[in-house]
């Protein structure tokens, strides 16, 4: 479970006079579902690499429960979002040439020495929830929906105190997106995880519990 | 991880085979030099160790090694005869035989010698020594079997001679291998090689049993069939009228008498030479042409090498969104760049190693065809010192191919993302 709370945040890119993001106080409870909404070049995509640590924040505090990770080098915010977020992108990023179990397991193969017990039957598990028969086959063979769901599965088998997605249905065709969206939603609160997702599918908007509109890197009202 | 790497490999693997096998050329390009020039060295220099002094006629030194070690034809000038008879009856002497060619048959060239030559040489593996004048020893490496027979003919490999169809040798006996050219030879008694060329005119004197093959034959002239059956007469040897010989093998008895005879045979009509001497020389030049192929192997390893860093840092860059995911998901940037690093490393080391194989391939081939050919055996063998080269190569791969694992660790996952 992990609250935001974001102070003074200003995010400046070189040559763009106004900043690409600008968030003056903003907090998310833990366990909320908030949805990101705003059009293209508004500053969701930076808000989620601010958010997950994947950019450094050039001015503000972005902190998670207590942890202001804005001040964390690049290598301790690595370690932090390896601990704390699952990600899904609007690409789904699944390496091709494994099987959907071992890209379930990919990142927590790559960030400690042996796979802690039991990690495996979660990502079977977890694979079976989100409708994945085979967990032997490989990615590349799978449709664009599956690919998702698997994604999603990869998202959550570290049990990440925070889940956030990028136009996790964007790329999906209608059918798939939803039920790519009703698993992210279930599984979030199953887990009790708080949820970020940044999106145009207003249906996914929808089951979200609050709205943040972005606009020139401001939050709308 | 290496589950992500393989599966990465596989998904490349055309691409990943060709620059493994383009690395492993290069390589097998300069091990194959420095392999090729050690057994020619090594090969000739243990060829040349069963012969401790050589005396021949004044001339060439290395005709004179080429002539009498590696049976390479040439016309030498004759030694007088007093010289074998004086060098025979030496007490500093152990052994002193006679060397004379100028016939050949099948290929294989005829070397006019004594008994005792093929105990020098390490002696016969089956059948008997010289008995009659028609009487021939086959080195190991020659396809006659004991009991065959063949006329000589003059000139010398590989030139169209002349048959000597009078005389005719029988052969009695096979040496045991030796490792030198002389498994290539067969050997017959030195006085038959006189009796065969007696008639000719005796300016053979100046220009070499081999010289004598130009001179034109009578053959309305009967030269008795008889003499193969003639028993060897070692007398003739020590005589003063034999017609003299191009070369003389001496085996002395100690390295101070191998000293003291080099210097009472350099005169001016005689030449001693110690094979080891002249084949040093040798190597020098030898050693000159491999180290100019030595700097064209590396030349071509360094621009193998840099192009495929070039390649692989293209690669890498290509990879860049899936390395930054892979940051994404929470991989360590340490193991990130590892991967990136192990997985390169891995396809150049693979390289690198076959390429020593392939030029041991290479060499060995090449070696054992110039076996064949020569009789010298070429002894083909990895050092120690390749050992620190291999190890070396693979250090300095190890480094080069942190050069695409930099790019991977530079970048954060949210600009590999965007990329």
């Amino acid at each position: 479970m992990q609250a935001l709370s974001v102070e003074g945040l200003q995010v400046r890119y070189p040559g763009l006079p106004v900043p690409a993001l600008d968030l003056a106080g903003l907090r998310l409870e833990a366990g909320e579902m908030v949805a990101l909404a705003g059009p293209s070049g508004s500053g969701k995509t930076t808000f989620i690499n601010i958010v997950t640590g994947m950019e450094r924040a050039g001015a503000g505090r972005v902190v998670w429960n207590e942890e202001d990770i804005a001040a964390l080098p690049e290598g301790g915010r690595d370690r932090w979002r390896a601990r704390n977020v699952g990600l899904v992108m609007q690409d789904f990023h699944l390496f091709p040439g494994l099987s959907a179990e071992a890209n379930v397991l990919l990142p927590q193969r790559l960030s400690r020495l042996r796979l802690p017990d039991g990690m495996q039957a979660r990502a079977r598990d977890l694979l079976a929830r989100v409708g994945i028969q085979r967990p032997d086959q490989l990615v590349g063979t799978m449709s664009r929906g599956q690919m998702q769901r698997v994604a999603v599965a990869r998202a959550l088998v570290g049990r990440p105190g925070v889940i956030v997605a990028d136009e996790p249905t964007a790329s999906l065709d209608a059918e798939a997106g939803a039920s790519v969206a009703s698993l992210l939603v279930d599984l979030a609160e199953e887990a009790g995880s708080t949820l970020i997702v940044a999106s145009h599918d207003e249906r996914l908007i929808g089951r979200m519990s609050r709205t943040l509109r972005l606009e020139n890197g401001r939050l709308a009202a | 991880m290496f589950h992500f790497i393989l599966a990465d490999l596989r998904r490349n693997w055309i691409g990943a085979l060709i620059l493994a096998f383009l690395i492993a050329l290069a390589t097998a390009l300069g091990v194959s030099v420095t392999l090729q020039e050690r057994a020619l060295r090594l090969g000739s220099a243990r060829a040349a160790a069963a012969f401790d002094l050589v005396v021949g006629a004044a001339g060439s030194e290395t005709q004179l090694i080429l002539s009498s070690i590696f049976l390479q034809p040439a016309p030498l000038q004759l030694l007088p005869p007093a010289t074998l008879s004086a060098l025979r009856a030496d007490p500093r002497v152990e052994n002193a035989i006679p060397v004379g060619f100028g016939d050949f048959v099948g290929g294989y060239p005829i070397v006019g010698t004594t008994g005792d030559a093929v105990a020098m040489l390490g002696g016969l593996a089956g059948g008997e020594g010289f008995s009659h004048l028609g009487d021939a020893i086959v080195g190991s490496q020659v396809t006659r079997d004991i009991g065959d027979s063949f006329h000589p003919f003059h000139g010398s490999v590989g030139e169209a001679g002349e048959v000597h169809a009078h005389v005719e040798y029988r052969v009695v006996g096979r040496m045991a291998p030796t490792g030198t050219p002389w498994d290539r030879a067969i050997l017959v008694p030195i006085q038959s090689v006189w009796a065969a060329h007696a008639d000719h005119d005796h300016e053979a004197e100046t220009a070499g049993l081999a010289a004598v093959a130009h001179v034109p034959h009578d053959h309305g002239h009967d030269h008795g069939p008889g003499f193969a059956g003639d028993p060897v007469d070692e007398a003739t040897l020590l005589s003063a009228d034999n017609p003299g010989v191009p070369a003389i093998l001496v085996k002395p008895k100690s390295i101070a008498d191998a000293y003291n005879l080099r210097q009472q045979y350099r005169t001016e009509t005689t030449l001693a030479v110690f094979p080891g001497e002249v084949l040093t020389r040798l190597y020098g030049t030898l050693g000159d042409a491999r180290r100019v192929l030595g700097f064209v192997a590396m030349g071509a390893q360094g621009l193998v090498g840099a192009a495929i860093l070039m390649v692989v840092a293209v690669h890498v860059l290509q990879r860049r969104r899936q390395i930054g995911a892979l940051r994404a998901f929470g991989a360590p940037r340490p193991v990130v760049m590892g991967m990136v690093w192990l997985e390169v490393f891995m396809l150049v080391a693979a390289g690198v190693i076959a390429g020593f194989a392939i030029g041991y391939a290479i060499v060995r081939g090449i070696s054992s065809h110039l076996a064949k050919s020569s009789g010298v055996a070429m002894p083909v063998e990895f050092q120690t010192a390749d050992l620190w080269t291999l190890a070396g190569l693979l250090l300095a791969c190890a480094i080069a191919t942190l050069l695409p694992a930099l790019i991977a660790y530079r970048q954060s996952p949210a600009q590999a993302l965007r990329a």
